[in-house]
C-alpha cells in the first residue's frame, strides 16, 4: 500500500500533463462557445444590498433582451454571458471580484454602485486595460484621475448639483419667488456633507437665506429634534440630503407634527424619488421634489421595462434603467468594435454616440470618461406617483410649488 | 531570544515567500495581500489583547490613523510614500500611547477599557468625516502612479513580499516579546494585574509599552491598506469592520500566540473565499455557510486553531512517550 502511494517521477509528470490539459481546456471551450463574457459588479450583500439587487436586475434584463434578439450583431450573433460578482458593499471585495472577472476573461465590467467600490474597482481593472462602465458612483474623482479604461454613463456630483441649483432658481422664479429662507438637513457622509457645503456657498449667491444647517448621522433612529428645529425656524424650503431610512423618518415626523414648508427640495436623496416610499407613506411623500437619476418617462421602452419589473412585484428604482442602459451601451460598443478586444472596446466607447438608452439623456459623448450627455432630472411626488417636472423636454407633469398644505 | 526561537518564523515566511513564484494568478495574490494586511492588523491587536489581556474594541483608531497619515502626507504635503509609511506607523504609536495614557492612568480595565477604545475610534471616525483636511466624507484618493519609489508596483507579487516581510518582522517582534522580561511582565499583568503590581511590576509602563507597540503595528497595516487600495475614507479607515477583523483573527488563530493572528487571518479569509466559490452565483449563501463554520470552529476549538493543534499533539503524545519539559 505504502509503495503505491509514493509518487514517482513518472506519475508526477503524468499528473502535471493532465493538469495542464485541464487548465488549457476552458480557453479552448471559450473559443468554441461564441459568447462574450461581461462582468456585472454589484453589492448584493451588506449595507447596499437593496441597490445592488436593483442594479443586477437591470443588467440581467438588458443581457436577456440582447441575447433573445439575436445576440451581438457585430460579432455574428455571439451571445453575452454574464459573470456576476458580489462587491459585498466594500471596496476590498469589489477589487477581489475584478481580479476574478479578469481571470475569467471578461471583455468589460459594468456596475459598482457606491463611489468607494467604483474607485477601487476601476483602478483594479485599469491594471489590465479592462473597460469599466460605472453605473452610479457620483464621486467625481472616479473619472477625473485619468484612468483610460473608466467611463461613467450617469451624471456625477458636479453635474447633478449644478442642475439642482439651476432648477431650484427656475422653480422659485416661475412661482413668483415665494421661497426666500432655507434649512439644510444632511447626513454626515459623502452625499450629505459635500452637498451641504456646496449649498452653503451657492444658495446665498442665488438670493436664498440659509437659516440653519442641521447634520445627522446615518443611521439615525429619531428625527423629532430635527423636525422641532425646523418648526421653530419655519423656513420656506427644506433641502434634505439623506439616505432612505432617515429621510422617510424625517418626512413622516414632519407630517405628524404638521410642519409644512412651501416645499421640500431634495438632491440625490435616498427616498424622495423611490416608489417604495410613495407606496408606503403616500401622505408624507406627497409634494416632495428631488433632483436625481431617473428614467425617461416618455420612452416607451422604459415604460415597458417598468411594467415588467412591477409585474414581478419589485420596485422600479433608478438603478434598474441605469444598469440596463449601461449594458446596452457596452453591447453597442462591442458591436461597433467588431470584437471583444479590450483596446477596441475602449476606443469604441470613446467615440460612442449611443442613443438607444432609456435615460433622460441626450446622445452619449464621453469626455475624459464622463458622459457629457448625462443629466439628472427633477421629480415630484404627485398623486401617489413620481413625475418628472424638469427639464421640460422630458417632463410628464408641471411642478406644484408652493406645495398646497 | 535565541536563533532557535525564530527558526519556525523564518521557515514559514520563506515558504510563503515562494507562493508568487508558483501562483501567478492575481486573484490569489490579491486575496493574499489583503489577508496579510488583516494579519498585520491582528498581530498589532494580539500584542495588547493577546499578551497583555487588554481587549481593545477600537483598533480602527490605529489602523485609520496609519491609513490617513500615509495618504494625507503624500497627497497634501507631497512627502514620499515610503517616508509617509514610517511616519504613519509612528503616528499610530503616538495615538496608542495617548489612548493608553488616558485610559490606563484612570485605571480602566476589562469592558470599560474596551468601551473607551471603541469610543476613541468612533470619535476619530466622526472627526475624519467632518474635517476638510481629510477630504471629509469624500475621502482621500492617492494618485495612481505606478513606480517603486511611489510605493506602487506593477505586479501584485512585489506588494505581497512587502506585506509578508512586515508580517515576518512582527512575528519576530512578537517572539521577542514572548521571550523577554517585558513579555513576562505583560503576561503577568494579563493573568493578575494586582499580583503583578505587588511583585513590583510597573503595570502602567508595561501596558503603555504594549499599546504603543500595538498601535504602531496596526497603523503600519493601515498604511499598507491605503497604499494598496489608494483610497481611504472615514468608514474604511476608522470603521468598526477593521476593529472586528483585528479581534477575530487572533481569537480564531490562537490568543496570545506568535502565529495565532496569521493563522486566524488566513483561515478566516481563506474560508470566506472558499465558501464564496462553493456558493456559486447565489449571493449571501457563502456568508451563511461562513457563519455556521465559524460557530463550529469556535465551538470545537475554544483556544483557537493553534490551541486545537496543541491539544491534538498532546493527546497523541500521551499515548506515546512522556514529554520532555
Amino acid at each position: 500500500m505504502k509503495n503505491m502511494m509514493r509518487p514517482t517521477r513518472r506519475s508526477i509528470l503524468r499528473a502535471g500533463a493532465a493538469s495542464a490539459a485541464v487548465l488549457a481546456m476552458p480557453a479552448y471551450l471559450r473559443a468554441q462557445s461564441q459568447s462574450v463574457k461581461i462582468g456585472i459588479l454589484q453589492p448584493v450583500t451588506g449595507a447596499l444590498a437593496q441597490d445592488g439587487d436593483f442594479g443586477r436586475m437591470g443588467a440581467e434584463m438588458a443581457i436577456k433582451e440582447i441575447n433573445d434578439s439575436g445576440g451581438l450583431k457585430g460579432l455574428g450573433g455571439a451571445k453575452l454571458e454574464m459573470v456576476f460578482g458580489d462587491a459585498r458593499s466594500n471596496p476590498e471585495a469589489g477589487t477581489q471580484e475584478v481580479e476574478k472577472m479578469q481571470a475569467d476573461g471578461v471583455a468589460a465590467i459594468v456596475g459598482g454602485f457606491a463611489s468607494p467600490i467604483c474607485l477601487a474597482a476601476t483602478q483594479a481593472a485599469a491594471r489590465y486595460d479592462l473597460p469599466y462602465i460605472v453605473d452610479v458612483g457620483v464621486s467625481d474623482p472616479i473619472v477625473q484621475r485619468g484612468l483610460k479604461n473608466t467611463f461613467r454613463f450617469a451624471p456625477g456630483f458636479g453635474i447633478v448639483t449644478g442642475v439642482a441649483l439651476d432648477n431650484l432658481v427656475k422653480l422659485n422664479d416661475g412661482a413668483g419667488k415665494p421661497a426666500k429662507t432655507v434649512v439644510l438637513v444632511h447626513e454626515d457622509g459623502l452625499f450629505g456633507s459635500g452637498l451641504a457645503k456646496l449649498m452653503q456657498t451657492e444658495l446665498p449667491k442665488r438670493g436664498f437665506e440659509i437659516l440653519e444647517t442641521i447634520a445627522h448621522p446615518t443611521p439615525a433612529r429619531d428625527m423629532s429634534n430635527v423636525a422641532l428645529r425646523i418648526r421653530s425656524l419655519s423656513p420656506d424650503l427644506v433641502i434634505p440630503s439623506s439616505y432612505y431610512g432617515e429621510f422617510v423618518l424625517l418626512a413622516r415626523t414632519m407630517q405628524q407634527q404638521r410642519i409644512r414648508p412651501k416645499g421640500v427640495y431634495a438632491v440625490l436623496n435616498g427616498a424622495a424619488s423611490n416608489y417604495r416610499f410613495v407606496k408606503e407613506f403616500p401622505d408624507a411623500a406627497n409634494g416632495i421634489m428631488d433632483c436625481n437619476h431617473w428614467y425617461d418617462p416618455r420612452n416607451p421602452k422604459a415604460l415597458e421595462l417598468k411594467k415588467q419589473v412591477e409585474a414581478q412585484g419589485k420596485v422600479f428604482a433608478y438603478n434598474v434603467p441605469l444598469n440596463y442602459s449601461c449594458v446596452k451601451l457596452l453591447a453597442d460598443a462591442i458591436n461597433r468594435a467588431g470584437s471583444a478586444d479590450r483596446a477596441k472596446i475602449i476606443e469604441a466607447l470613446n467615440t460612442s454616440t449611443f442613443k438607444d438608452h432609456i435615460m433622460p439623456y441626450g446622445e452619449t459623448k464621453f469626455v475624459n470618461g464622463q458622459n457629457m450627455g448625462a443629466a439628472p432630472v427633477n421629480t415630484q411626488v404627485q398623486g401617489n406617483d413620481i413625475k418628472v417636472i424638469f427639464p421640460d423636454s422630458f417632463a410628464d407633469a408641471k411642478p406644484q410649488f408652493p406645495v398646497a398644505g | 531570544m535565541t536563533f532557535r526561537d525564530i527558526v519556525p518564523i523564518i521557515a514559514v515566511i520563506a515558504l510563503l515567500a515562494f507562493v508568487p513564484v508558483f501562483v501567478t494568478a492575481n486573484t490569489v495574490l490579491n486575496f493574499l495581500v489583503f489577508t496579510l494586511i488583516i494579519a498585520l492588523t491582528a498581530q498589532g491587536w494580539n500584542i495588547l489583547g493577546g499578551f497583555g489581556g487588554q481587549f481593545s474594541f477600537g483598533h480602527a483608531a490605529f489602523f485609520g490613523t496609519g491609513a490617513y497619515a500615509a495618504a494625507l502626507l503624500q497627497v497634501r504635503l507631497g512627502i514620499n510614500p515610503w517616508i509617509a509609511f514610517a511616519i504613519g506607523a509612528m503616528a499610530g504609536a503616538a495615538v496608542g500611547w495617548m489612548i493608553g495614557y488616558l485610559s490606563f492612568r484612570s485605571g480602566l480595565r476589562g469592558s470599560y477599557f474596551a468601551l473607551v477604545t471603541l469610543a476613541f475610534a468612533e470619535v476619530l471616525r466622526i472627526l475624519a468625516n467632518a474635517a476638510t483636511f481629510t477630504g471629509g466624507a469624500a475621502g482621500v484618493l492617492i494618485k495612481l502612479h505606478v513606480r517603486p519609489e511611489n510605493f506602487q508596483f506593477e505586479s501584485r507579487s512585489a506588494f505581497f513580499w512587502i506585506a509578508l516581510a512586515l508580517v515576518g518582522a512582527v512575528l519576530v517582534l512578537t517572539r521577542w516579546i514572548e521571550r523577554s522580561r517585558f513579555g513576562a511582565q505583560l503576561v503577568a499583568v494579563r493573568e493578575n494585574e494586582a499580583a503583578a503590581k505587588a511583585l513590583g511590576v510597573d503595570t502602567l509602563r508595561v501596558k503603555l509599552g504594549a499599546i504603543t507597540l500595538s498601535g504602531a503595528v496596526t497603523a503600519a497595516a493601515g498604511c499598507l491598506y491605503a497604499q494598496y487600495f489608494l483610497y481611504v475614507d472615514a468608514n474604511i479607515a476608522y470603521g468598526t469592520w477593521i476593529s472586528v477583523e483585528a479581534i477575530l483573527a487572533p481569537i480564531i488563530g490562537g490568543l496570545g500566540t506568535v502565529f495565532g493572528p496569521l493563522v486566524g487571518a488566513v483561515a478566516l479569509h481563506g474560508l470566506g473565499e472558499v465558501t464564496k466559490l462553493a456558493a456559486g452565483s447565489v449571493p449571501g449563501i457563502d456568508l451563511m455557510v461562513f457563519g455556521v463554520l465559524l460557530v463550529v470552529a469556535v465551538g470545537f476549538a475554544p483556544d483557537g486553531i493553534l490551541g486545537l493543534l496543541r491539544r491534538l499533539r498532546r493527546s497523541a503524545q500521551l499515548s506515546g512517550a512522556p514529554r520532555h519539559a
